[in-house]
């Protein structure tokens, strides 16, 4: 993909995968919210083409770390499966040990007990580090509201992205990374940074 | 079904195709053993506890739907509150026991304590009541009495409480729906 | 009744529960130099598939001298907040317990319910029920089948599983509209009718599936590495596996002939014909055996539902009590006592007979049973779930007993341990 200054991702014909929005025919429409709000970030980030090229690889082999904690992790197995597939965006190397890691999906609810490796895990990955909360659980807490599970997991990592559903479909949780990748390429910068947190 | 022969047996009750031996705190083990060797329950399902603190305090109304709809013979069935029926002690300890034979068997095995009493552990009778009892302590704060190793096992070493009772509260967080809460 | 418990020598002679604890190994100063015994965290987060499970472990070079288990990291309540909703909106909560075989602790939940009730459920929902139970089964088994191989080495076997899997789930999806957590069973019967095309997809399945399993053994039987790291390990007796409360595969693995659907049938368990794999080796090997020779099992049932399923086309799918059971949508534009009933279950829920039950049912993973005590009123005092993963791990210090580190996690994953199922 050549990177030229000047070109928006919208003029390289970049799009999220969404199935059932039609882009050509009849029904065509413009790009969604999502992407007009990348746009404009991206405009007014205005990355030089050495800082495109950084954030492009970044976003092509964005390795997950190995977090899953309940239900929403046998969809995130799912999504490394032949029929999901997430390998064509470069994420089927799976680490194990966070310092290897980019992306920690956070997948299932987080009992209190659980939140001190979790936040433990998040600070030994290295920077640049993005986290997704997967599921009602991860963003909200979910349907537990109770003494032991933590109410939304940005309660203690900053988040990237929130993942609705209960679990979310692996084409869901596929959205969800596609739009990191996205944002990645905007030049929006990881959560710590926007949110101004330790890292 | 015959179990007249298990020491400290205080009363038995048939309900819903299940028989349910109460059995007197102080003589679990012996209890236990007893149908272990004697009656051949050699599997130990499930110990839980029960907490009947509040029970039928609210005034639950007799409306009760059943097959045949209500059973207007019922004393206060006529939506008006029926009480349910009292219990002897705060706490009911269940032993859920299985005869894994030819012919099987189920059996439920009750206990019942106040708030402070303990009750000899079954880990020498069945050693996978282990954790089961570790999880009643942790939970509803009943403690065994000889168990080797009787510390809180689902949540933190150093949590206060025991959150299944019913004094304790649920938790969580208030929702909030608008920006403006 | 044919003999259920084995008569053949035993896996090992004596117990090897430890002691006093049953459930830690302590390390033995006769057998190891406490000089050279290194403990190690095999922490919440580690590369295996099982979730967040904490093994403390002594090893004293490459064996594991001593091990106890830390759980309750995924500690979630279910209980408690079970007993702050309505019976009709906790039937969403069991599901999330055992999130691999879920459909199997919504059906506890929902058969307790229905003894306490003494509901008369129609036999299309009966049958449907389970053929909906062999299915998650065969789902939880693949999800088996699949980590547990990547974790020992042999990675391409989790493909090959999960490609299966996503058919069944696409038949949980036509018929109950979600993949996972369906909440498909209510109190009385199903949630919506069986819809057209099930049948045709689900035959399909079933002539698909025995030819996948033959497959997977294909990849693994005759593996020498698989072989070598699942034969002899993970010993387990089948009096050691009854006193320490095993079920499922664990115990059929270790020679004892015991399934709850033959043994004390529920559903119309005791209509269709099957068997039941038993094993006699006790180790890891045999419990994979168990696994797979159940997966083809299941499809037998899976394809005796369908042909009395087939059958029962225009029969209710659901009990007919409205005290219990919604309405159908038509009838509110009609009926005032409909939409009476219908109010009156949305807003305080229905209301069930005070007392109390335990219910069992063979869950993918074992007996896994639910105990219910009800005050009489629309939300339940007390739910008890008896998972079997969390008596699972407790084998896992005898199976442990003079084992290498490197089996340590074929073991546990043969288990077949849940930590959903095991924290609650």
């Amino acid at each position: 993909m050549a990177l030229e200054d000047g070109k928006r991702l919208a003029d390289l014909g970049l799009q999220s995968e969404r199935l059932l929005w039609p882009t050509r025919g009849p029904h065509a429409k413009g790009p969604g919210v999502f992407e007009q709000e990348v746009a404009a970030l991206e405009q007014a980030v205005g990355l030089t083409t050495l800082q495109k090229a950084v954030a492009w690889a970044q976003s092509k082999s964005m390795w997950p770390d190995t977090f899953g904690l309940a239900c929403c992790a046998i969809e995130m197995m799912s999504i490394v499966t032949s029929r999901y597939d997430i390998a064509r965006f470069g994420m089927e190397a799976w680490r194990a040990s966070p310092r290897q890691a980019d992306l920690l999906i956070v997948s299932g609810r987080v009992a209190h007990k659980m939140a001190g490796p979790l936040r433990q895990i998040y600070d030994q990955m290295l920077e640049p580090k993005w986290v997704i909360a997967m599921g009602a659980c991860a963003s909200s807490g979910g349907m537990f509201n109770n003494y032991t599970v933590l109410q939304g997991v940005d309660k203690i990592v900053p988040v990237d992205i929130h993942v609705p559903g209960c679990p979310p479909r692996p084409e869901a949780l596929m959205e969800g990374i596609i739009r990191l990748h996205e944002k990645v390429r905007a030049g929006v910068p990881p959560a710590y940074e926007i949110r101004g947190v330790a890292s | 079904m015959g179990y007249e022969g298990v020491p400290g047996l205080v009363a038995t009750r048939e309900a819903y195709g299940e028989t349910t031996l109460v059995v007197d705190p102080a003589r679990i083990v012996e209890a236990c053993t007893h149908l272990r060797d004697g009656e051949g329950f050699n599997f130990c399902s499930d110990v839980s506890a029960v907490d009947y603190l509040g029970w039928g305090e609210t005034g639950v109304a007799g409306y009760i739907g059943t097959r045949d709809g209500r059973d207007l013979h019922e004393p206060g069935s006529q939506g008006l509150a029926r009480v349910p029926e009292p219990k002897p002690k705060r706490f009911a300890v269940n032993y859920h026991l299985l005869a894994v034979a030819g012919e099987p068997r189920r059996v439920r095995v009750q206990a019942w304590l106040d708030d402070g009493e303990t009750i000899a552990s079954v880990v020498p009778v069945w050693p996978t009541a282990d954790w089961h009892e570790r999880e009643v302590w942790d939970l509803m704060g009943i403690s065994f009495a000889g168990h080797p190793n009787l510390r809180r096992i689902l949540l933190d070493d150093d949590w206060e409480g025991h959150p299944l009772r019913k004094d304790y509260p649920v938790g969580g967080e208030p929702v909030r729906f608008s920006e403006a809460e | 009744m044919t003999a259920v418990l084995p008569k053949r020598a035993p896996v090992y002679e004596g117990t090897r529960v430890p002691s006093p604890i049953p459930t830690v190994l302590r390390v033995d100063p006769g057998k190891h130099d406490l000089e050279d015994v290194l403990r190690v965290n095999f922490g919440p987060n580690h590369p295996s598939m099982h979730g967040v499970l904490r093994l403390i472990v002594d090893l004293d070079g490459e064996r594991i001298a001593g091990l106890s288990a830390v759980i309750g990291y995924l500690h979630t309540g279910f209980e408690k907040t079970m007993e702050q909703k309505t019976w009709w909106k906790s039937i969403t909560y069991p599901t999330r317990v055992d999130y691999v075989g879920f459909q199997a602790n919504e059906l506890v939940y929902v058969l307790a319910i229905e003894k306490l009730l003494e509901i008369e459920v129609p036999r299309k929902a009966t049958w449907m029920r389970q053929c909906l139970s062999e299915l998650t089964r065969i789902q939880s088994h693949l999800v088996w089948l699949g980590t547990s191989a990547l974790e020992l080495g042999a990675i391409s076997v989790f493909w090959y599983a999960f490609r299966e899997r996503d058919v069944i789930l696409d038949l949980f999806e036509l018929v109950t509209g979600v993949r996972m957590h369906t909440r498909y069973f209510q109190a009385g019967g199903l949630a919506e009718d069986i819809p057209p095309g099930f049948y045709a997809q689900a035959r399909a399945f079933c002539e698909r599936m025995p030819k996948a399993v033959d497959e997977y053994e294909q990849l693994l039987d005759s593996q020498q590495i698989w072989l070598e790291r699942t034969k002899g390990v993970g010993l387990l007796s089948a009096d050691d596996a009854l006193a320490l409360g095993q079920s499922g595969p664990v115990l059929r693995a270790s020679g004892v002939n015991w399934d709850l659907r033959k043994s004390i049938p529920y559903l119309a368990y005791d209509e269709v014909d099957f068997n039941v794999p038993v094993y006699f080796g006790g180790d890891v090997y045999d419990r994979y055996k168990v696994h797979m020779d159940e997966m083809r099992e299941s499809t037998r049932i899976v394809a005796q539902c369908l042909e009395r399923l087939e059958g029962m086309e225009s029969e209710p799918w659901i009990a007919d009590d409205r005290k219990v059971v919604l309405p159908p949508r038509e009838e509110l534009h009609t009926s005032m006592e409909s939409l009476i009933h219908h109010f009156k279950i949305v807003t305080e829920g229905y209301r069930v007979p005070e007392g109390e039950v335990y219910v069992a049912i063979e869950s993918p993973r074992g007996e896994s049973a639910c105990y219910v005590c009800s005050d009489g009123g629309p939300k339940p005092w007390r739910v008890k779930l008896r998972a079997p993963s969390f008596v699972a791990l407790e084998a896992t210090a005898t199976c442990m007993t003079d084992a290498y580190v490197a089996d340590f996690i074929a073991v546990v994953g043969s288990l077949d341990a849940v930590m959903g199922d095991t924290d609650r």
